[in-house]
């Protein structure tokens, strides 16, 4: 009903019908729009941030393919971010691999080892799979922190020399060089970003998506159909993780280095929370919920007064600094009010049930 | 939960694997104790009191998840709230520490019971994630207000007289208030478990497990016992909150710390089982304190130094988690069908 609700708001608007390029297009209309909306002075006003927006879509879409799509909460999804990261990190500064190579190394690790972790726990009932993905998501932080030869830094992490030659910084934005040419890092990663979520759609609108669909919906129906469950699970696991630990490896570039809080448990938290605030039902909307959590947090971390309804216009000026340092306070009654209207939809789907009902009445049809 | 107290550990029906496993453990331990028994006490009186508090937060999760089908990740935020409400009672408005172990966890029972009413009831007959992340709003929330209110700093309160001096254990002295805590939750653990297995109350509470939409056929008034089931965990939370407030302190992140572990506890358990619960959070409070002594002790015997790994306390509860699962899938007491 909300899909046809949405076209129906599309026509309105004069847009064609998009069919199969809507999420072609939507992808990249993120990647060149996020950046000049971001740093509008509206917004954010400053556009360095814009990068780790959207290299955080990329790891809570990869997190929506087992919570979204297959039906699996992991409480440890940082992990395999944290792999990819790490990878890059220590055969950049320990063995002086080059990125190009390191980085589908990284990829391939955290792949392989989701695959081994989830050949041993994916059969495992909802809470014992989340349980069992929490501990082995700890023994990785624990033997980040532990420092095994050196190699991982231990509290500190890894900072030095993690940084291909390539790289070039200079008055706070990044660049990646090549030869003669300086292209904006924002731009690098926009590219990798539209090409990741590609494949992530590919790979969710195939026949492999479409059955991990089917054992979301309904495992026991899925396993009477003929579908290998167990080993469906397993891939699907498989893939999330080598599309987290692709983020994780553009994070690492982007963080210059490693630390630890790319494998803690708060991480995999908030990539849980990211991904239920936008709506685990669509392709979308982790999209919106790492913009909306991120976007909070950023704008928060320096506002301290509200001024309404503009800047040049002041009519009330309103002192906040002392509740929104609690902000997280609304965030949890967002998440309360979110789960009891609909604990799948998110902020996406709220977004599209009103539009849904607003072109209703404006074709003036009672529901 | 029901019938998984009368079971017995099992001990008829050891193999001979299990036996090595526990025959190897035991001698780990010989060897702690004989090269440092002073510490060896010491540290399992630590377990001892760290694990009975693991039992008093999980019994509460383990009641609410195995009645209600509720992950209820604000347990901990609840377990926080008692050890506050100890410092509101007691460091500000002057009222002796027995006051405060009667009336913080009643308080924590009440604010318990709004979220049960405002929040929670709806979401009996949704997947269980749903109740799961109401829950963790509910916890940010009451973490937040919190920080709000008693500020970020971890504070503390004065142990009353009687609790403050040391109890003497002949290797080793030991303060007062941790045996005292070891004592009442342990006076709550039986209380818990002669309510839930001797009266009648426990019975329809029990039936209501096994099948609530039955039981409710039959004329039990299933949600009035959701609501006091609920009050009880809530109260159970807040006496643990009040007996590690008094002895350690308290910070707006307790509750965020203890509840990870806690469902472990009770994952490890069995989930539905509260004897399991007990035993897993006794299992684990002794093996997060006992072995970093044990591989220490170990390391001094045999001489490989790389066997004594530093913070390994922090991982154990997981790695027993990860081991007690691929070994009995549903955990040590838990029933067949139950949350899979």
């Amino acid at each position: 009903m909300s899909r046809d609700a949405t076209a129906g708001v599309l026509e309105r608007l004069g847009a064609v019908e998009l069919g199969v390029w809507q999420v072609p297009l939507g992808l990249l209309a993120v990647a060149v729009l996020l950046r000049p909306v971001v740093s509008h002075d509206l917004m954010l006003g400053y556009p360095q941030v814009a990068t780790s927006f959207l290299i955080w879509m990329i790891i809570v879409a990869s997190f929506n393919l087992l919570m979204g799509y297959t039906g699996l909460i992991s409480f440890g999804h940082a992990m395999f971010m944290g792999i990819g990261t790490y990878s890059v990190a220590i055969a950049l500064s320990s063995f002086a691999v080059p990125f190009l190579v390191a980085a589908p190394l990284g990829i391939l690790l955290s792949a392989g080892v989701a695959y081994l972790v989830g050949r041993l726990i994916a059969h495992k009932g909802e809470i014992y799979f989340a349980m069992l993905t929490l501990a082995f998501a700890k023994s990785a932080h624990f033997v980040a922190n532990y420092n095994p030869g050196g190699l991982t830094g231990g509290t500190t992490g890894l900072a030095d020399g993690t940084m291909p030659a390539w790289i070039e910084t200079s008055r706070g934005f990044t660049y990646v060089a090549l030869g003669g040419f300086r292209i904006d890092w924002y731009w690098a990663v926009a590219a990798v970003f539209v090409v990741g979520m590609l494949l992530l759609w590919q790979l969710v609108r195939s026949p492999f998506g479409r059955t991990l669909v089917a054992v979301r919906e309904n495992e026991a129906l899925a396993r009477a159909m003929g579908v290998d469950v167990r080993r469906y699970k397993v891939w699907a696991f498989t893939f999330a993780a080598a599309f987290a630990a692709l983020g994780g490896v553009l994070l690492e570039i982007n963080n210059q280095g490693a630390t630890l809080s790319e494998l803690s448990i708060v991480t995999s938290g908030n990539i849980i929370i990211m991904a239920v605030l936008g709506g685990a039902n669509y392709f979308f909307g982790p999209l919106a919920g790492v913009f909306v959590w991120m976007f909070v947090e950023e704008y928060l971390a320096d506002f301290h007064t509200l001024v309404l309804p503009l800047t040049e216009v002041p009519l009330a000026r309103i002192e906040l600094a002392g509740v929104l340092v609690y902000w997280q306070f609304f965030l949890g009654l967002l998440f309360v009010v979110a789960v009891l209207v609909s604990p799948r939809e998110g902020i996406l789907g709220l977004l599209k049930t009103v539009l849904g009902r607003l072109s209703a009445r404006i074709r003036g049809e009672s529901e | 939960m029901s019938t998984s107290s009368s079971r017995t550990l099992g001990l008829d029906r050891l193999s001979a694997g299990g036996a090595a496993v526990w025959g190897a453990i035991a001698l780990l331990l010989l060897v702690a104790l004989a090269v440092e028994p002073g510490l060896f006490v010491d540290q399992f009186v630590g377990g001892l009191v760290y694990g009975m508090t693991l039992v008093l937060i999980a019994l509460g999760l383990s009641i609410i998840l195995g009645l209600l089908g509720i992950v209820n990740f604000a347990h901990g935020a609840l377990f926080m709230l008692g050890a506050y409400f100890t410092y509101q009672l007691m460091a500000l408005w002057g009222l002796p520490f027995w006051v405060a172990l009667v009336v913080a966890p009643l308080l924590v029972g009440l604010v318990g019971v709004l979220m049960e009413r405002l929040v929670l009831q709806w979401l009996y007959d949704e997947p269980p994630l749903a109740g799961l992340l109401a829950a963790f709003g509910i916890a940010l929330m009451i973490q937040e207000a919190t920080r709000a209110i008693w500020g970020d700093t971890p504070l503390s309160v004065a142990t009353p007289a009687v609790l403050a001096q040391s109890a003497d254990l002949a290797v080793t002295t030991v303060a007062r208030i941790r045996l005292f805590s070891v004592v009442v939750a342990a006076l709550v653990v039986l209380g818990v478990y002669l309510l839930i297995e001797r009266t009648d109350f426990g019975l329809s509470v029990r039936a209501g497990v096994q099948d609530r939409e039955m039981a409710g056929f039959l004329g039990i008034d299933m949600p009035r016992r959701f609501v006091l089931m609920f009050f009880l965990g809530a109260v159970i939370a807040g006496i643990g909150g009040v007996l590690q407030g008094t002895a350690v302190g308290m910070s707006p992140t307790m509750g965020q710390q203890y509840i990870i572990i806690t469902f472990v506890v009770v994952v490890v358990g069995g989930i539905g089982s509260l004897f399991g619960s007990v035993v897993a959070g006794l299992l684990i409070g002794e093996a997060v304190f006992l072995t970093p002594l044990v591989l220490r002790s170990l390391a001094d015997v045999t001489g490989v130094g790389a066997l004594a790994v530093p913070g390994i306390g922090g991982l154990v509860p997981y790695l027993v988690m990860i081991l007690v699962l691929l070994v009995r899938p549903r955990g040590l007491y838990g029933q067949e069908g139950f949350m899979e």
